[in-house]
């Protein structure tokens, strides 16, 4: 079988049809839709979790359809690089069934799940980039590090150091993204837990030479940490992130790749967006030759993925990947309200049910639409994280979580566009222990047993 | 006899032809232009702009009406007096990610839905420094400078902008916008902007009412 090589990549980006980066859009719009009528793919608001295998089996083949004849716009050029069908399936079944993160004790292998699995999901645990203030970005990388559940953890985000701005493409950048890895480093070692896998060891750089700045082993990183590598926006990439690639391949460092679409924007409605996000994950296992992938699908609004139609959408794409490839893939929840909130709670356990039932590991979680200074901690990865292995080992089905779902959502869904803001992490954890608050733990706590007897 | 409701629901439709057709029509008819687009196809607009909200339209079709306006315009263009360009527009603004920022999804929403309301939209593109930011400024003189930034990092760069209209003696020519995932309204207050949108619909709220500020200042 044809394998494609990175350096096949480079040449189509150089050598692919020209199209103009409007046309390229226009096409891919009306892509969608053709191929969502052509497969009969509907959003029911009946069914957030659908226990539907032909309807998961549509989805993967109108991704694949989409991905074959759309191809990528590779944005330095204004070229598409395309791929065959065989090149593509041959991808896919290239592509690793597992992948360790971590070394020693502390290390940990993430592994194929399939829709229904029994086995626990793969936590990697984050802060996704929340700014904090310099002096707490050791404690609360820390507070996700120490969750017993974290099999690899990645920090949040500084925007000064010694007050001074971070900008891209300066200087300072390369020195932030240095600083970041030993960090977050320090926040493993005080965690107790000084091997564990970082999936993503630089929040604080943007620049290819930043990163690879910061992957010398002097600074923490391990061989086997992670890199992720991003589209800028639909199906499209840039030589900046794609410089990553051929470092990274030689490297060693595992590469993800993370793809962020909207509902409501190029990719549309919950149906076209699943058929998109599908299509992601052929991009991220040919173009960026990914090892694992990264999925946070959002809503243009309101910047956060626990409503009906993006639990669908989490569910569906997931169960279609699960069972037409054996990719490794997680999803980011993207919450409206911030920490310490009933409503958080109960956003984080529909989004970690609905996720982990359709096959995903878990990435959780961006908190408060994931802008407000210092609203994230360890806590909702905990929650997170708890209901996967919960919805894992408790055998529940689709049609169970299905429910649960529906149960949870009149909790929270109408309150998400004024949802609260919640506490900052100075708030809602001990600074001198790192740990939760009381408050914390015991809202925790009453709305989870509050689940369970609903489930 | 041409009905202004026609055409603002053609364009809520996004039914090119019939938008196309009614413009010709207006004309035949002498329809003052400013007339039939300010009470016929911009209120389709407005529709179009409620729709987006609600997500019965996603932003494929908010950049299909904004086609269509563009198309309704020039129709009317050679038929325009010296002073329906200024009722017809709200405003002109320009816009660009900040130098480093490839991220331009949120700006081209923002840039369909300014379109889609009415404002004249010079799109600089992405990863703009901060001179070209300057030196365009001076050549399109837009009302509103409108720059994102996606990244922290290079949110960084925004103050640069500001700074350097101020260096030039520019600041007071335009108006400037900031908007992006980490710019908070603080945050803006902060470096000296003069609006912020917390998302597109906001964004063209604000982008109205410095318009309108601007307008009072002379």
């Amino acid at each position: 079988m044809s394998m494609i090589t990175f350096r096949t990549v480079l040449k189509r980006s150089r050598t692919g049809q020209r199209l103009k980066e409007e046309d390229f859009d226009k096409t891919l719009s009306e892509e969608l839709l053709k191929l969502t009528k052509k497969y009969e793919i509907e959003y029911n608001p009946e069914r957030i979790i659908p226990s539907d295998n032909d309807l998961a089996d549509r989805v993967f083949q109108a991704g694949l359809e989409f991905f074959l004849n759309l191809g990528v716009f590779c944005r330095d050029t204004g070229r598409i690089i395309k791929f065959t069908k065989e090149e593509t399936i041959s991808a896919l079944n290239n592509a690793p069934h597992s992948l360790t993160f971590g070394m020693g004790k502390d290390e940990r292998t993430m592994v194929y799940r399939d829709i229904e699995d029994q086995r626990d999901p793969f936590c990697a645990f984050t802060a996704v980039g929340q700014p904090v203030p310099e002096n707490l970005f050791v404690k609360v990388a820390q507070s996700y590090a120490q969750e017993p559940l974290a099999d690899t953890f990645s920090g949040p985000l500084i925007r000064t150091l010694e007050g001074e701005p971070i900008k891209s493409g300066d200087p300072s950048e390369v020195e932030a993204a240095i600083w970041n890895v030993l960090q977050l480093r320090e926040a493993s070692r005080r965690a107790g837990r000084p091997n564990i896998g970082m999936h993503d060891f630089i929040s604080n750089a943007e620049s290819t030479d930043a990163i690879i700045a910061a992957t010398n082993p002097k600074f923490g990183a391990l061989e086997n940490d992670g890199v992720l590598v991003a589209a800028t926006a639909e199906m499209k990439v840039d030589y900046e992130r794609l410089k990553k690639v051929p470092y990274l391949l030689q490297s060693g460092h595992n590469i993800g790749s993370l793809f962020g679409p909207q509902l409501g924007g190029m990719g549309g409605g919950p149906e076209s967006l699943a058929i998109l996000l599908v299509s992601y994950h052929l991009l991220g296992v040919t173009v960026f030759q990914a090892d694992w992938h990264i999925s946070f699908p959002t809503h243009i609004h309101q910047a956060c993925n626990t409503t009906s139609e993006l639990l669908w959408v989490t569910s569906v794409y997931n169960q279609a990947l699960s069972r037409n490839t054996h990719l490794l893939k997680m999803t980011c929840a993207y919450t409206a309200a911030g920490p310490c909130t009933e409503m958080v709670v109960y956003e984080l356990i529909a989004h970690s049910a609905a996720a982990t039932v359709s096959g995903a590991d878990m990435d959780p979680a961006a908190v408060a639409r994931n802008r407000l200074p210092e609203r994230c901690s360890g806590m909702e990865a905990r929650i997170a994280g708890e209901t996967g292995h919960a919805v894992s080992r408790s055998r529940m089905n689709r049609e169970e979580v299905n429910q649960l779902v529906k149960k949870l959502l009149p909790r929270y869904e109408e309150a998400i566009p004024q949802a609260p803001k919640g506490k900052k992490f100075s708030e809602c954890y001990d600074l001198d222990t790192v740990t939760p608050t009381y408050e914390y733990v015991e809202l925790y706590d009453k709305i989870k047993n509050e689940v369970i007897l609903n489930a | 006899m041409i009905n202004f409701k026609e055409m603002e629901k053609a364009i809520a439709e996004l039914n090119k032809e019939k938008s196309m057709k009614l413009a010709k029509e207006a004309i035949k008819e002498g329809i003052d232009p400013s007339k039939a687009i300010n009470e016929g196809f911009a209120k389709g607009l407005e529709r179009v702009g409620v729709k987006f909200e609600n997500l019965e339209y996603y932003l494929p079709q908010l950049i299909i009406s904004a086609d269509i306006m563009n198309k309704v315009l020039e129709i009317f263009q050679p038929h325009f007096k010296g002073e329906d360009e200024s009722k017809i527009t709200k405003g002109t603004i320009m816009l660009g990610t900040i130098e480093g920022d490839q991220h331009d999804i949120g700006k081209n929403i923002v840039k369909a839905l300014f379109k889609a309301s009415g404002f004249k939209v010079h799109d600089l593109g992405r990863d703009v420094p901060v001179k070209e930011f300057v030196e365009r400024a001076k050549e399109l003189n837009p009302d509103i400078i409108g720059v994102s930034a996606l990244m922290s990092t290079t949110m960084a760069r925004i103050p640069d902008l500001i700074s350097e209209l101020k260096e030039m003696d520019l600041r007071k020519q335009y108006k400037v916008m900031v908007g992006g995932a980490p710019v908070l309204p603080k945050w803006a207050e902060e470096i000296g902007a003069d609006g912020y949108g917390e998302n597109a619909s906001a964004a063209v709220r604000v982008a109205e009412q410095l318009i309108d500020a601007k307008k009072e200042e002379g």
